[in-house]
Order: structure tokens, then sequence, then C-alpha cells
């Protein structure tokens, strides 16, 4: 770990005022992902802004028809939340997934997004699920939030506050975790409303993405079978010692498939 | 009786509080220093220039060394314990590892380049970035099987080729003429992965210099503190008398704590270079790196069998990767190990193996919780799967036939061991009886009109353990004496302190040492403590290694605490004026048979410190230490059986059921034996399914440094065990043990590779390599489908 200046602000005001402040400054919330690349001198920042001080962040609540998650809940409480299992059980089931224990009794959803690790969880739930991500000064939707490897739509100076879900009809989360690390080497959200449905894919791509011909397929029929016969190239997908690309393409059709059958 | 009760472990207070003492909690009065590492990126590299001086300047440094220091302090090597061997007479061609690169060349990634020592780490690793250290890149070479083919490239070029040593054993003639007439031939491909034991404890040492009395010490994460000393006495010269080896709580050893890493020697290099204590804990990254690697043999294998199933023969050609260099004890695999237990629990009439020892540009490898045993039975137990079902004979009745019966037993191997005792046949029967192996068979043919892909698998063996005996490991190339040594220190006051130069690092000792000198001293066992791993308070020791602790130390304990009683008795029979054969012990007291006429045992042993009244030329004191040579090694015997299901769309492997039927001889704890099982079989489990060094096969990058890509078995990849027992006890030592520290490791591997096949074989898939991943299974069914 390389040295850093460290921060505990207690609102929100104050930890935008003190990482517009700083020269290359980072939040911090559950840490899960950002402490292991310190560690390991693999990222560096010149002030680390904790968030843990800021208690408003810490909720899961209903409002109307939206289902909002602060940026400091941890995946233990969305999985836990009896709020969350009644409106969206899917992410719920996501939550329950990431990591293991100790990772989700510290890492957070939102800073999960943050991150936009190509094979994290919570990405996937964001798009599948058609999110809002809330932050300090505005509201970005959840197709123009990743912009690819580790790339988020985030300004500098700008935090994550809160993310919001409608509710969809159904949902449903299928993951298949790499043996070592149990992030997704495939893993997919599927969600129905009204006449629409979202599939997206975690882990295969630099990105989360959506798949089109199975949305167009399930919007008709929301069922596993609409899904037989299509399949997913193997273009541009990931390739490493835990799966190469063709595998991770047939992990797509298979996952959202039991991703329709969880829901 | 202590000895064989389920007695909780007396050390689990201060682990399970966190109050253990490691490496890393060791405090001193002088402040700590540090040491970090520069490590080699490269496979192969020449090194063209070091340059330290911006390193040096740094704040907190206190000095930075390198190669070139070492070399000009005159300082040593770490040369083999088990060295090799070479049967076909060619020189062998040993090089050992370094500690630090001293010829300008790196011949693995994670190689040493220098060393920084600074007031903290964070200080000493900013260090090691501004060294600059100007590479030219080599050709490497990673991969076993190719590395004696022409154009690989040379690790050492002096030799002119990657070969280390050859070795063959076995009734060649007996086999080539069974090859000969056989009914059926079948052959396969049987590598084993390359896999590392991955304990808790990362590696760690301290060293610390005293100038004032010329005087070394070293806190070590070691399974044999005693022979760390010697190894000193050609690392860094220092004769054994002035230093002193502790091996405090360490957490886990497997084998992979066994030799003089480099990062050992350094630091206390560096405690002597600065006059501080200095201290080094391994991180995960440098311990996935750095810590010895294990398996990695390439071998082809054919086995013979007759029209009835019966194995007429096999033969075998191994490539037993060395890594860049050879490890200590490297050759305690190739040239014992290894070859010796090939017939496994069968009476097989001819057997013949070849092994080539070959140099690659990775970690050098040695022995894991199990060394050669966990190769040896895959490689046979997956051509008798494979036989029996290309002769459509189940594959549980093809062992069964094949099992070494009762009678035969002492049974000489085609390769020459000699198998003490045990019984196959019932271990076998016992399985049987215990998995419901018919009904097993007949859900297996239900789920399959189903779909569901569910495989049996199974595999019988027997081990070598307990080593010695000192001449039998001397013949097999052991240049340390194998017996072990205990010490049975009775106070006045009648409480005990035991000394062992065994040392426990997850096994138990504090509780099962006790266990066997409560019962032989016939006191309580809350009276005893057990002392290990400190060279200065334990007389000597050879440490806890290939499951021989207990056949060793444990009957070293016995046999020291039955000469305290026999000198105690004669005491006690003076005291009560009858013979010492008129005396028997009960519950700390001896009595005088058919009398009411007794004394206690703290009486006596207060006499025997205090008192001017004793037997006419009995030495005062009460103290006896054993150095326990056994008569042969032991011979542990097991089969276990699995059941797995395999999801063919994605392909991963659920373990469902896993059993075990162990003869392991007389057990001191049936739950400190559960839990070796258990955690042996879980290291198979990762050995069988997930877990690999991989290594870049053009680059020779290291690409599983860190748990985010080295897979090891979670909790909930593993099922609920079914452990049971036949014993039968070895003449060899007087308490009857065999050891049973790796039959898990041993077993496992090769009995989930036969039920993954045995669960994909309709497919048409006679082989998938370990690790069997998701992703290589996946990609087998596609094959298989697609007719490839």
């Amino acid at each position: 770990m390389y040295a850093f200046n460290y921060h505990r602000p207690a609102s929100v005001a104050e930890a935008v005022k003190i990482l517009k402040a700083s020269s290359d400054g980072r939040c911090l919330a559950g840490g899960m992902s950002l402490i292991p690349t310190m560690k390991h001198r693999l990222s560096s920042s010149s002030d680390l802004i904790d968030l843990n001080g800021i208690k408003e962040l810490s909720y899961i609540r209903r409002e109307g028809d939206q289902l909002v998650i602060g940026a400091l809940a941890r995946h233990v409480e969305i999985a836990d939340s009896a709020e969350v299992k009644k409106s969206i059980p899917a992410l719920a089931a996501l939550a329950g997934g990431v990591g293991d224990p100790q990772v989700r009794n510290r890492g957070t959803f939102c800073g999960s997004l943050c991150f936009a690790d190509p094979a994290a969880d919570c990405p996937a739930g964001l798009v599948g699920l058609n999110g809002t991500v809330i932050t300090d000064k505005r509201r970005i939707a959840a197709d123009q939030f990743f912009e690819g490897l580790y790339e988020t739509a985030l300004e500098k100076g700008e935090i994550v506050t809160g993310v919001s879900f409608p509710i969809p009809e159904k949902a449903g989360w299928a993951k298949f975790a790499n043996l070592a690390s149990r992030y997704a080497i495939v893993a997919v959200m599927v969600a129905k409303t009204g006449g629409t449905a979202r599939v997206a894919v975690t882990g295969a791509k630099a990105s989360v993405f959506r798949v089109a011909e199975m949305e167009a397929a399930l919007a008709k029929n929301f069922s596993a079978a609409a899904l037989d016969g299509i399949k997913v190239s193997s273009a541009g997908m990931n390739g490493d010692l835990h799966g190469d690309p063709d595998y991770r393409a047939n992990l797509v059709s298979v996952m959202a498939k039991r991703a329709v059958q969880a829901s | 009786m202590y000895v064989g009760q389920p007695i909780r472990r007396r050390e689990d207070v201060r682990f399970l509080t966190g109050r253990g003492l490691f490496v890393d909690d060791v405090q001193m009065t002088q402040p700590i220093a540090h040491a970090a590492f520069l490590r080699s990126p490269h496979a192969h590299a020449k090194i063209r220039s070091i340059k330290t001086e911006r390193a040096r300047g740094l704040p907190g440094v206190l000095t930075v060394l390198t190669g070139a220091d070492w070399v000009r302090q005159g300082h040593g090597e770490a040369d083999g314990v088990w060295p090799v061997n070479d049967r076909s007479g060619k020189p062998a061609r040993t090089v050992n590892r370094p500690f630090i690169c001293v010829d300008n060349v790196v011949r693995c990634v994670g190689e040493i380049v220098a060393m920084v020592v600074a007031e903290d780490r964070h200080q000493a690793l900013d260090a090691c970035e501004a060294i600059e250290v100007d590479y030219e890149p080599l050709p490497a070479n990673v991969v076993t099987a190719k590395a004696l083919d022409a154009g690989t490239p040379l690790v050492h070029p002096k030799f002119g080729t990657n070969e280390v040593l050859e070795t063959y054993h076995g009734n060649k003639a007996v086999v080539d003429e069974a090859f000969k007439k056989a009914h059926h031939i079948t052959k396969l491909e049987v590598p084993t992965n390359r896999v590392t034991a991955s304990p808790i404890e990362p590696r760690a040492y301290m060293g610390h210099y005293d100038p004032l009395n010329d005087r070394y010490t070293v806190w070590t994460t070691h399974q044999a503190p005693h022979i760390v000393r010697q190894y000193f006495t050609r690392s860094l010269h220092i004769p054994e008398h002035k230093l002193r080896v502790v091996a405090p709580d360490v957490g886990g050893g497997f084998g992979m704590k066994l030799y003089h890493y480099p990062e050992e020697p350094l630091v206390l290099w560096g405690a002597i270079e600065t006059e501080r204590p200095v201290k080094w804990t391994g991180t995960r990254s440098e311990c996935l790196m750095g810590d010895t690697h294990a398996r990695d043999h390439y071998t082809v294998g054919e086995m013979a069998f007759d029209k009835g199933g019966k194995i007429l023969a096999m033969r075998f050609k191994t490539l037993a990767a060395f890594g860049a260099y050879e490890s200590q004890w490297q050759a305690s695999i190739t040239n014992a190990y290894h070859f010796t237990m090939l017939s496994l629990a069968y009476d097989i009439p001819g057997i013949f193996t070849q092994v080539k020892g070959v140099y690659t540009n990775c970690t050098p490898v040695d022995a894991y919780r199990g060394a050669g045993r966990p190769e040896t039975v895959y490689q046979v137990e997956r051509l008798i799967e494979n036989g029996a079902k290309e002769m459509g004979i189940d594959p549980f009745e093809l062992r069964q036939k094949n099992a070494i019966p009762p009678e035969k037993i002492p049974y000489t191997t085609a390769i020459g061991i000699t198998y003490d005792s045990g019984d196959p046949p019932e271990l076998f029967r016992k399985m049987k009886k215990l998995c419901n192996y018919e009904a097993l068979r007949e859900e297996q043919k239900k789920l399959r009109a189903q779909g569901i892909c569910m495989g049996i698998g199974i595999c019988g063996f027997f081990d070598m353990a307990g080593a010695g005996p000192v001449k039998m490991m001397n013949d097999l190339g052991a240049k340390i004496g194998c017996y072990d040594v205990a010490s049975v220190r009775v106070h006045p006051s009648g409480k005990i302190t035991v000394f062992a130069g065994s040392h426990s690092h997850g096994q138990s000792h504090a509780t099962t040492w006790t266990q066997i000198a409560a019962d032989r001293l016939g006191i309580p066992i809350e009276d005893i403590e057990l002392v290990e791993g400190d060279t200065d308070r334990v007389p000597f020791g050879i440490g806890t290694w290939g499951s021989r602790s207990l056949s060793t130390a444990g009957v070293a304990v016995a046999v020291a605490a039955g000469r305290v009683i026999e000198k105690a008795k004669k005491l006690a029979a003076h005291m009560l004026e009858c013979a010492p054969s008129d005396l028997v012990i009960e519950n700390g007291q001896f009595i005088v048979k058919g009398t009411d006429k007794k004394i206690a045992f703290a009486e006596v042993s207060n006499a025997a410190y205090h008192s001017g009244d004793r037997p006419k030329g009995l030495e005062i004191g009460l103290e006896e230490t054993a150095f326990y040579d056994p008569t042969d090694c032991t011979y542990p015997s097991a089969v276990h059986l699995c059941v797995v299901i395999v999801d063919p769309e994605t392909g991963h492997v659920k373990l469902r059921n896993y059993w075990s039927v162990d003869d392991v001889g007389r057990v001191i704890n049936p739950m400190v034996f559960e839990g070796q099982v258990h955690g042996g079989c879980t290291q198979g489990i990762g050995q069988a399914l997930m877990e690999e060094c991989a290594y870049d096969p053009s680059s020779g990058q290291y690409l599983s440094g860190t748990f985010m890509d080295y897979a090891i078995p979670h909790a909930t990849d593993i099922p609920m065990f079914g452990v049971e027992s036949h014993v039968t006890l070895t003449p060899s030592n007087p308490l009857g043990a065999k050891g049973g520290g790796e039959s898990g490791t041993i077993a496992a591997p090769a009995c989930i590779s036969n039920g993954v096949i045995d669960a994909l074989y309709h497919f048409g898939i006679r082989q998938i390599t370990q690790p069997m991943t998701p992703k290589k299974i996946w990609r087998a069914i596609q094959d298989a489908k697609a007719g490839r």
C-alpha cells in the first residue's frame, strides 16, 4: 500500500468538498475491491474519503413505485431486507451471492457499481433491473452509467449517494461463479416489466451488456423456452484461466435461461 | 485410558480465541526492522545491471543487499537433504535453489534479486520499487511435457539438457512378457497438475543476532526446527551451538514448510548486517509464487489385463518437473515416495516405471502432503477405471478381484516394497456396505435416463508413511536420519513436561502426545504438558512430515515414558519395601499388587530429586530421553469412494458424497484422525477440481498469483464426509500406529477423477486432466459431441 491522506467526513457536502480539493482522491464505502488493489500496490490515491461516517447513506426503503438503496447499504443488508425480498427478490438473491460472507458484511452495492469490475454482480443488477444511479448532483440511467472496463459516467468530484429501482413484474438472477474469486464467470439478470424484458450479462465482456435478441424473445414470451436456440457470439468476450470466449458465450445462454427459471 | 478417546484438543483454546503465538506475533525489546524482496518479473532473463543507489537513499532504509554481496561475503548454499540419485549412471545434474540471484540469470518468476531492510514494511517496499534492474528476457520453458523436446529452451545450458536425473524401477522382463500375452491393454495420459499447499498462515521469518554473546536466533514457520539449524551451517555457516531456532505456533505446513526458503537465511543475514531484529511475513501472492509447488508429473501409462480382469502388469513413463532448481527434499519424491507405492492395494505381478526429472522455468517443486503418492494413485487408478469400463467389468468388482488377499500379507510388491499389515478385501467389503454400492449404481441408471450425469469414483491404495527406519531411508536417498526423539521430564511435584522433536502445525500433538504419555505414566493428562519447536529446549528432532510423527516421535514419547516408569518403580519398590515387579500403577499411585500398600507418584518423584534414601546405584532425578528408530516404514491403506453430479451445460461438478475406509493402525484420538481425513480430502478435492499453479506457456508468466485466480475449495464445495476405519496393527512399532495424515490428498484426486469420468463416459469421454474445471469439462463434452 502506498501512503495516502485519510478523511472521514460526516456529510455528503463535506465529502464532495474534500474530494474536489484532492489531487487524486477516491471514496471508500465497503472497500472490498479498492483495498485489495491498494494492498497490491495496483492502485494508489492521494486521498481516501471514507464515507462510513455519513449515517444518512445507510438505508433501504420503498419510495412509491421505486426501491431505493443508500450508498452504504451492505450486500448482507440487501440480501436480508424484507423490503427487497418483497419488492425485487432477484436483487436479494444477487446480493446474497456476492463474494463470501466477509465481503457481504462489508461491501456495498453502490461501491461495486462505482468500481465497475467487469465480473462484478451488481452492474448486471443495475442494468437488468433498469435502475438509476443517484449522485450528489444528478440521476444517471443504468444504460448510461457504465462506459467500459472499470469506467463509469461519474465525473471527477461526483459521489454516488444511492440507487433506485422500478419494481418489475418478474425478475430472475443466475450466476456461474469463478471457483477462485466467486466473482461471476457469467451472471445474468432478467426482468419483465409490462410488455418489455431486459437481459443484462456480467462477467462475459469488458463491461455489463444487454442481449437484444433475448430481450425481444422474452418480451413476447417470458419463459426459458423462449430462449431456446438463441446463441450469443463469443466475439469480444473475455478469455482467461477460468473460461475462454466460447465457454462464456455458452454460459450466457445457459444462465439466461436459468435466470428466467429463477424469476 | 486416554488412547483411543476423542479428547478435545488442548490447543484449541488459544487458537479459537485468537491467542496463538505465530512468527508474525513475536515481539522484541529492540524495534523490529522489516525486509522486503525484489523479485524477478521474468521466467527467464539475464540481468545486465542492478542499481541500488536511489533505494539506499530513501527514508527508513537500513540496507540494500544483492547476490553480489552474498558472494563477496562467502555465504553458502542450500544443499539437498534428499539429493537426487541418477540410476542410469549419468552424473546427477543438481543446481540448488539459490537464496538470492548470484549469477545474473533469473530462472523463474519470483526469484529474489535484492533485499531491502527498512524501519517499516512500506518503506522497504518503496525502496524495492526504487531499485533499477536491467533485464534481458530469455525464452522460457514452462511445459513439463515438452521439457526434453528438441528446441526447448534450456534452464541450465551448462548441462546441455533439461534432464535432472533418470531413474527406473520394477521387473521389466515380467512386464514385457505380460503385455505380449495380455487380453486387454489400456493406455492413457495421466498427468498430475502443479498445485501448492496454501496454508492459512503464510511463511514468515525473523532473524536476530546478539553480538555480545555471539548468539543467533531464527523464528520460523517450519515443520522441523532442528533441520533448520543444520541448514544454517551451510547457508550462513553458523555452527549449531550458536543458533537457536524457534518454530512457534505454525498455521499449517503440509510438507511445504520443510525447506530452507530463500527468505529464511536472508532475514538473518539482514539482522547481522543491521544489528536489528529483521522480520518478513509473506504476502499471499509472494507465497503462491514462492512456496514450493508440488506434483506436476507428465505420465503416460499402460495396463495389461487378462480375460477375467486380473491385472497382469503396468508400465509408466514420467517426466517429473523440478522447476528451475532443486529444492532440498525434491528427490524424496522421485527417488523414494513416488515409484515405491505403484502397486497400490493390488496384487500386480509386473510393474515397470521410468522417471526423468526435468528442469522448467517454474517455481521449484517439492513435497506436499502425499508427496509422490497422489501422483501414483492417480496414474494407476485411472488406468484401472478405464480398463474395467473397456472390458465391461464393474469397476468395484475388478478392484476386489485384484485386491491383495490378507493371506498374502506381508506382501512384497513387484517394486520390492513389503506391506507389513493390512486387509484390502475387508476395506472394499466395508466400503461396499457403507456406500450401499448396488443402490448407487441403480440410482445412476435412473438419473442418466433423466439426463442427469451421476458418477461413482473409487480408489484403493497403500501408503508408505512413518519414515524411517534410518537405514531404509538412507538407502532411499535421505541424508538425514529418519528417527525421532522425545524426553519425559518428571518434576519433583510429579507434574510432567514432555519434549518432542516433532512439530505440531495442526496435528494436535499437545493433545495426542500427552494422551500417550498419560497412559504410559498412569497419571492424569492435565498433569502433562508438551514442548516442541525450540532447539534450545528440545534435545533433537527430525520434525513432522510424511505422516511420520506418531510412529516415530509419538513412539519415542511412549518409550521415554516407559523408561521413566521403570526407574520410578525401582524407587517406589524401595520405598514400599517390595520388588519392582510387584507394583502396578493406577491413577497416579504405585500399588503393591494384592495389597492396600501404595504410594503416590508425586511422592516417588519428589524422592527421586530430594531423598538420600534410594536403592544403591539408582541415579538422582527422573527424566528420560528416547531416540526412536522404527524397524520399518508403516503402510497405511484405504479405500475411498465418491459420488459426483456433473452439470453438462456448465461443466460444474457437485461432489455429493465422499466416503473413506482407512486402516491407519492404532488411532490415538479418533476426532483428530477424522480431522486429518477431512483436511486431506479437502486438499485432494482442490487438486482434482480446481487448483492449478498455471503459467502462460509462451511468456512463462505466473497466472495464479492470488486467490482470485488460484482456486481452493470453499466450505460450500465440500460434502459431509463419511469416515470409517478398519484397524490392523503394524508390527513395526510398539503402538501399532501407521499414521493417517495424507490419506485424503493421496486418494481424493484419483477418486474424484474416476467419478467424473464415470459420469461422462457415455458421452465417449475417456480422460479429462486435472484440475477438472468447469470450462475443461464443458469443452470435453463439446468435443465428444462433435466426435473430436
